[in-house]
């Protein structure tokens, strides 16, 4: 019996909804924190971008991934492609088994997701390192395992708006 | 359920493997083309303004509760603060007032000497909106652009000395590369002696390289900028040395300097004027080249 699953119907995703989670994510990362944070805090909107195309494959895309992965490189002062390079790729993996990744439970689907954002993280390092940058250290995928960490609260958080109100 | 598992009978355009080879060629071509020639710069420049309102929303929360706590300071606070500003003040004082004869001198002397006037010192006060949260790279956004006169290979200060300079100019905001960049080199000399030095910094920190081992240099000396490179304005602090190895083998001393503005931490910084500096002296012609053997520079 799978009972991490959603076993209620579920009120169809608005688009609305979608785009004001990039903005949240987005707007998260042009907060000023203090300069150390980026040391353990989770890369949000690769997170959301894994979500939103594990559970609506037909919104979120590759070709999605690529542009909000643009939207990430300005706010995050980096080169340009350098997140898009690795959201598109990260978002085609998924649609590549999105059907079984979606009857997963929640603890198989982390194991899952800590594999993508670490490579994720992997790729922006190489994209980097390709054009003149320093490898950093091991203490550079933290944030990757923070995030699938946070996988489950993640997926139980978004189903909220969206519980219809009869059982 | 939702509609996740309902299967696509229906997929309209390219396949999936498709999308994702002219994602990753259109990223690499950007990666490629930003990196190497710079070409993305109007389209950086164009987001960054839609961006803009998401920034200074962002920025929000942190002014209310910073607004809120500086209401409910103390009065005992306060009052510590104002008397060691009021301190302070009549330090600097008296210092600006034989700054200012001095200043009056040393034009009059240059003017004596025909030498070009150094421009005044009137920088611009910026914000530090927010770190970038790029780990490869030490970088600021400030909230001063280009509609502020603000230009890229400008000097940046904080009340303690060089930050670092601002590299990219948009709109709206600036973004400033810290000192401690991989890659970022500044010219110094050691204060105590005059000597000069390049800073490099290697990610995270800074260090002097390629000082010979006899070189005149404590621990605790102060690096300041020399202002022999057209950017910085002469004597601005920049590091202050930590350790010296001179090991046997090398040519060159190790030195560990440690960067003494707030490169981490300052909220507020100044952006200083660019240098104007003299057109460069016409070449002379080579007259007796055959008698003396030196090159053309």
């Amino acid at each position: 019996m799978n009972y991490d699953r959603p076993q209620e119907l579920l009120k169809p995703v608005k688009r609305r909804f979608i785009t004001l989670t990039f903005v949240v994510a987005l707007a998260l990362e042009l907060l000023p924190l203090p300069q150390g944070s980026n040391r353990w805090l989770p890369d949000f909107v690769a997170l959301l971008i894994l979500y939103w195309s594990v559970n609506q494959p037909r919104r979120i895309g590759i070709g999605m991934a690529f542009g909000i992965g643009l939207l990430a490189d300005v706010v995050s002062t980096s080169m340009f492609g350098q997140h898009a390079l690795a959201y598109s790729v990260g978002a085609y993996l998924i649609l590549l088994r999105q059907q079984q990744l979606v009857m997963f439970n929640l603890g198989q689907q982390t194991l899952v997701i800590l594999v993508l954002m670490m490579l994720i993280q992997l790729l922006m390092a190489v994209a980097r390192w390709s054009v003149g940058a320093s490898l950093p250290g091991l203490g550079y995928f933290l944030p990757a395992l923070i995030g699938a960490l946070l996988w489950p609260l993640l997926t139980k958080l978004m189903l909220l708006p969206y519980r219809s109100e009869r059982h | 359920m939702n509609f996740a598992n309902t299967p696509s009978f229906a997929n309209q355009g390219l396949q999936p493997g498709g999308r994702l080879f002219l994602c990753v060629l259109t990223s690499l071509a950007l990666l490629i083309g930003d990196s190497q020639y710079g070409l993305m710069e109007k389209a950086r420049d164009a987001i960054s303004v839609v961006l803009y309102p998401l920034q200074r929303a962002a920025n929000v929360p942190l002014n209310l509760t910073m607004q809120v706590g500086d209401f409910f300071t103390a009065q005992a606070a306060l009052k510590r603060e104002n008397d060691a500003l009021r301190e302070r003040d009549l330090i600097q004082s008296s210092h600006l007032m034989r700054m200012s004869s001095l200043e009056k001198e040393l034009q009059q002397l240059r003017r004596l000497n025909a030498l070009a006037a150094q421009p005044s010192h009137a920088g611009v006060v910026a914000e530090v909106l927010y770190t970038g949260r790029d780990p490869f790279s030490y970088r600021l956004i400030i909230d001063k652009g280009s509609s502020s006169g603000i230009a890229s290979g400008q000097a940046v200060i904080d009340e303690n000395g060089l930050i670092g300079q601002v590299t990219r100019v948009q709109p709206l905001s600036a973004e400033v590369t810290q000192v401690i960049n991989r890659h970022y080199i500044v010219p110094v000399m050691i204060e105590r002696t005059g000597h000069r030095a390049l800073l490099y910094g290697f990610g995270g920190g800074v260090e002097v390289r390629y000082l010979p081992i006899s070189t005149d240099i404590r621990d605790n000396d102060l690096l300041v900028t020399s202002g022999v490179d057209g950017v910085y304005l002469q004597g601005i602090p920049v590091a202050r040395v930590k350790q010296i190895d001179r090991l046997g083998g090398a040519a060159f001393a190790r030195v560990r300097s440690e960067v003494i503005a707030g490169v981490q931490s300052s909220r507020f910084v100044v952006i200083m004027p660019n240098r104007r500096l003299p057109a460069a002296p016409p070449v002379p012609p080579p007259t007796d080249a055959a008698n003396t053997d030196k090159k053309s520079p």
